[in-house]
């Protein structure tokens, strides 16, 4: 159709205004536009945008998703890992287990030392109570 | 229709955002995009008079919004929207002061066509603005700004707001209704 048809009216929409029409708009538009109170301002309205204006939205989103990431990491961190000690997740503790002669020693110790030959085996290596402060190394104390 | 160069655009664009040249701008804006934008909302409208009005409408809507433009989208999309916009809402004022039925609109419409004075063009332009006229509104707004103003589709997407390839099924429907009305005239 558009051979035919459409190419025989040539894109002309038949449309005729009155002479001097849009002149006389112009003008008549010209002179009734109402006063603007930003007509007034000295300054430039609007200023474009920067090319930071622009990316800032997108920083900042992702400055905190990192902020997130960073967070969760540190309470991974802060919890407990109750399977670290375990024998399948700690190759030292495994290989320990796995050492007859380790685990004679231990057992024999464990099961033959009473309370008063532990603590007097602590006290030979200068262990202090009164003034323990929790320290993990055997061998430490801290005297007044 | 003549659109403006992208650096008149521009630079007419700069003076609209000074206050101090505001004014002056606009009086350039109005006799630069009058005419396309009449030509547009008269295919809407189809009377002169009422075209007139929806025109004065439409250029003060934008005076009014001017220190608003950021200047992101062309001014012809942004006073096209704008007269489109105000040519639906008077259509639409006018459909609800009317009681007739769609029949009655649409012979309405027909008469409003043949009675339009400021018109010249054969037997066969009259047809065709009958047959536009008797469009759906999408349809209608696509067709004439595609085939009289020549607009690309990407640019009528940025003014209606629909994807290119709804505004081609459009373009497509609106020709092939069209075709039925002159088919049904032989």
């Amino acid at each position: 159709m558009e051979n035919e048809i459409l190419k025989k009216i040539n894109r002309s929409d038949g449309f005729t205004v009155p002479e001097g029409y849009f002149e006389d708009f112009a003008k008549r538009m010209t002179a009734s536009l109402p006063e603007q109170p930003w007509e007034n301002e000295e300054e430039v309205r609007m200023v474009p945008r920067s090319w930071w204006q622009k990316v800032r939205p997108y920083v900042y989103l992702a400055a905190m998703f990192l902020g997130i990431w960073c967070m969760m990491q540190t309470f991974d961190l802060m919890r407990p890992h109750a399977g670290e000690y375990s024998p399948e997740n700690n190759p030292v503790i495994a290989a320990a287990m796995n050492n007859d002669v380790f685990m004679e020693e231990y057992f024999d110790a464990a099961s033959s030392i009473d309370d008063y030959d532990f603590y007097d085996e602590l006290y030979s290596d200068g262990y202090t109570p009164a003034v323990h402060t929790g320290a993990q190394d055997k061998g430490a104390s801290v005297s007044i | 229709m003549k659109q403006a160069t992208p650096v008149d655009d521009a630079a007419l664009i700069d003076r609209l955002r000074d206050p101090s040249t505001c004014r002056a701008a606009f009086a350039d804006l109005i006799k630069t995009y009058s005419e396309p934008l009449y030509r547009q909302i008269r295919r809407m409208v189809q009377n002169h008079d009422d075209a007139d009005d929806v025109l004065q409408n439409t250029f003060l809507k934008a005076w009014q919004n001017i220190h608003l433009f950021r200047g992101d989208a062309k001014l012809t999309t942004w006073l096209y929207k704008i007269a489109l916009n105000e040519s639906i809402t008077f259509l639409d004022r006018e459909k609800r002061r009317s009681t007739q039925s769609i029949d009655d609109e649409e012979n309405s419409v027909i008469n409003t066509i043949e009675a339009d004075e400021w018109v010249d063009g054969d037997e066969l332009a009259l047809h065709l603005r009958k047959a536009i006229a008797l469009l759906p509104e999408k349809q209608r707004l696509v067709f004439t700004m595609h085939y009289y103003d020549e607009m690309k589709y990407e640019q009528i997407s940025e003014i209606l707001g629909t994807s290119v390839g709804a505004l081609k099924a459009s373009y497509h429907h609106a020709v092939k209704k069209i075709e039925e009305y002159f088919s049904a005239l032989d």
